[in-house]
This record gives C-alpha cells, sequence and structure tokens, in this order.
C-alpha cells in the first residue's frame, strides 16, 4: 500500500517532496446525474494495443484503445519499472476497469461508456502533455463524454 | 494523472482521478480525486475481485455528484485484501542459480531455463485468455538469446523496425519478467505480488541475468545505455546494495515496494 507512514522515511520524505505542477486555476465542470454521464477511461499506464508502437522514453502524446478491444490485446508499455504489474496481468480492471463501467452501464447506475478509450504514459513531462490533452478534449466532446476516470499507475 | 484532470477539465471536461500518492494530489490540486491505499500499479484495486473493483470505481464516480468543489479529495477506506501473501502458494520449481557467473553463463542459463516455464505459462494464458507479453514482437524463444548478447557485452541488430537495439533489449526484459510472472503465477492459488517478484529477482535465472546486465550496462560509455540500464531493467528493491541504485524523477516514479 503507499501510506507514507508505511514507507521507510527516506521513501517517505522523497515521494512528499515530489516536484509537481503548481496551477493558478481551480478549473470545475458539473453536469447531470451519473445515470445521465458518458463515462470514457483517460489511463496514464501507457497502454497500447497489441502491434501498435509502444510508448518510448517519455512519450508525452496519447493511444487510442478502441471498440472491441479485447483482454488481451491490451498491454502496458510504461517506462517505469516500479510498480506492480502481476495485478494487470491477472484482471486488466485493475488497471482498465472496462468490465466494471460496462455493469454500472447496464444496470442504470452509468448512463453509457464511452466508445473510445485513450491512455498517456504518466512519466511524461506535464507541459509536454498539455497540448495532446487538449486536443483530446475535443475528442471527448464529440465522443459526448461527459465524466471522464482518470487511471494512474 | 492530476495534471490530466486539469488539462481537460478547463476544456470543458469532467473528470475524477484515482490518486495513488496523497502528497502529490493535495499538491496538484486537481478538480477531483480519490486516494486509494493501494500498492502502484492497482488504481482499482485487487486483481480478480469485480465487487472490490465496482466499490473503488463507484466511490471515485459518486465524487463527480458532490457540490463543494473544486477541489475534492476523497479517501478509499479498505486495503486490497490480495496484498497478502498466500502460504499456499509454491513457486514454479527450477534449478538452482549457477554457479558460472560469468556473462556467458548467465547467458546458458537464462536460455536453458526459459522453456522450462513454458507449460506453466501455457497454462496461465488458458486459464486468463490472455497474456501481456507481446511488446518486443519477439518470440520468447528469441528473448533469452537477445538479452544474452547484450550480457556478454555485444549490441546485436534489432530485428524490429522501428525500435532501436536498446529500446527492443528494455521491451524484450519486460517480456522476459511478464513470462515469469505470469508462468510463477499459474497455480490456482493467489500470491501476492511480493512472493512473485521476490521469486523471480531472488531465484531465478532470468532475474540473476537482469542484474547482472544492470551492473555490465552500467560500465557502459553510454550515457544513454547506462540511463536505461540503471533505471529500467531492475527494481530498486532488488538492486544489490554492492550496485549503484539510480532513479529518476517522475509522478510514477516514486519508490516502490511491492506488497506484502
Amino acid at each position: 500500500m503507499v501510506r507514507l507512514a508505511d514507507l521507510p522515511p527516506a521513501q517517505a520524505q522523497r515521494l512528499a517532496a515530489f516536484d509537481c505542477p503548481n496551477f493558478a486555476t481551480e478549473p470545475w465542470v458539473t453536469g447531470p446525474p451519473l445515470s445521465q454521464r458518458r463515462v470514457a477511461i483517460v489511463s496514464s499506464a501507457g497502454l497500447l494495443v497489441r502491434g501498435g508502437m509502444p510508448f518510448r522514453g517519455r512519450d508525452p502524446d496519447y493511444h487510442t484503445i478502441p471498440p472491441g478491444t479485447r483482454p488481451d490485446d491490451l498491454l502496458i508499455s510504461h517506462v517505469s519499472i516500479n510498480f506492480d504489474r502481476t495485478g494487470f496481468q491477472e484482471d486488466w480492471n485493475v488497471v482498465f476497469p472496462i468490465d466494471r463501467l460496462n455493469e454500472l452501464a447496464a444496470e442504470g447506475t452509468i448512463g453509457s461508456v464511452a466508445d473510445v478509450h485513450y491512455s498517456f504514459m504518466g512519466a511524461a513531462e506535464p507541459d509536454l502533455i498539455e497540448p495532446h490533452a487538449r486536443e483530446l478534449a475535443g475528442r471527448l466532446k464529440q465522443d459526448k463524454v461527459s465524466a471522464v476516470l482518470l487511471a494512474p499507475v | 494523472m492530476s495534471a490530466l484532470g486539469h488539462y481537460l477539465e478547463e476544456d470543458g471536461i469532467a473528470t475524477v482521478a484515482i490518486s495513488l500518492i496523497r502528497p502529490q494530489t493535495e499538491k496538484t490540486r486537481p478538480p477531483r480525486a480519490l486516494w486509494v491505499p493501494f500498492q502502484l500499479g492497482r488504481p482499482f484495486g485487487p486483481p480478480g475481485e469485480p465487487a472490490f473493483q465496482r466499490r473503488v470505481v463507484l466511490a471515485a464516480l459518486r465524487l463527480l455528484e458532490r457540490k463543494a468543489g473544486p477541489v475534492i479529495i476523497g479517501d478509499f477506506p479498505d486495503d486490497d485484501p490480495r496484498e497478502k501473501a498466500d502460504p499456499s502458494w509454491r513457486p514454479p520449481s527450477l534449478p538452482a542459480v549457477l554457479a558460472d557467473r560469468t556473462p556467458s553463463g548467465f547467458a546458458a542459463r537464462l536460455d536453458a531455463e526459459i522453456p522450462l516455464l513454458a507449460g506453466l505459462h501455457r497454462r496461465w494464458t488458458a486459464e486468463h485468455g490472455r497474456t501481456s507479453v507481446g511488446l518486443s514482437g519477439l518470440p520468447m524463444r528469441e528473448i533469452g538469446g537477445y538479452v544474452g548478447e547484450w550480457l556478454q557485452g555485444r549490441e546485436p541488430p534489432s530485428p524490429n523496425d522501428g525500435f532501436s537495439p536498446l529500446l527492443l533489449l528494455r521491451f524484450a526484459a519486460d517480456d522476459l519478467k511478464a513470462y515469469y510472472l505470469e508462468a510463477g503465477a499459474a497455480e490456482p492459488s493467489k500470491p501476492s505480488s511480493r512472493q512473485l517478484y521476490d521469486w523471480f529477482w531472488k531465484t531465478t535465472a532470468a532475474g540473476a541475468a537482469l542484474i547482472a546486465l544492470r551492473h555490465t550496462l552500467l560500465a557502459s560509455d553510454s550515457e544513454r545505455v547506462k540511463l536505461i540500464a540503471g533505471n529500467f531493467l531492475v527494481p530498486p528493491p532488488y538492486v544489490p546494495s554492492t550496485d549503484r541504485p539510480m532513479t529518476i524523477g517522475g509522478p510514477s516514479m516514486g519508490p516502490w515496494q511491492p506488497g506484502q
């Protein structure tokens, strides 16, 4: 678990002191009830569909995860080796909870699930990600997505 | 991740982020985040536990209905039950690692060990309907040879267009680890990540070969080779104390300890 109190003091200090982006604004978008939301997953696990070009180094762009992607199609190409991959190997929902979203949509708890999902690679520099994220926002709007579930590793 | 939430929300898309490291989320202040007390790599909790995963997903999505923002940071209360070691798990039976600690000795043992796990890996793939091996595009029988070439001081050409030899080495190492970790979990028991990683890094010829490879490549004249070797082959908890630890920055690159 990542509770700082459970980590060795030096590790906890490094994590707590990590350099993070400091934004001047605090954007806030409201929307309809959950039962009317269309939800997409945006991962930062460096996910790609088998056969595609894996993320290299700190590539700041994103990959699409198209409709019909099966569990055997999805790979992790995140550059970091400092996180567990055995959970994803056993069950893709640990990183990409598409089955859970589909169940929530089927029972009406959420409105629908987006056709296309996306993945960045979390080690990329935030300022280099920004133009790609803004371009992605346009695609999400075209797909009428009204909620994004952001999933790190 | 929090930065992505900021950008998307600025452009009109409501977001909620899973947070694995709460102090970083507190600094970045995304519109909404759910902190979860799980190990890095498991944002939605334990594998094979759909009811638990559903609670995590729903707890995150419910933050979208809260009015008191920005910023909202919620806390998920429950630990990942699969972080606990499974005492019934038995690692695959492999010959003890090796007296010959020369580069060619490591390479030969690696080459001999990979096929020993083929049956278990087939079982894993049949049971789970998938494998996460595949980044390098090389068949497993060639991966050992490719890593072995590097171990012995050669830089073999990349057989895959678009991948430099060094990039292919990184992906081949990732495939090697995935193959072993899947084969190691092929039995019906439920090993924790810590059990699997300890087995791989402390007992297998593949783990020993990657640790030796890291050591060898850190003596390279190429800064790029040293960067890849130092940061992307062996997780810090398994780097021998005699080797120089290396870490580079990045939100997902904090120190990591596998589960129990």
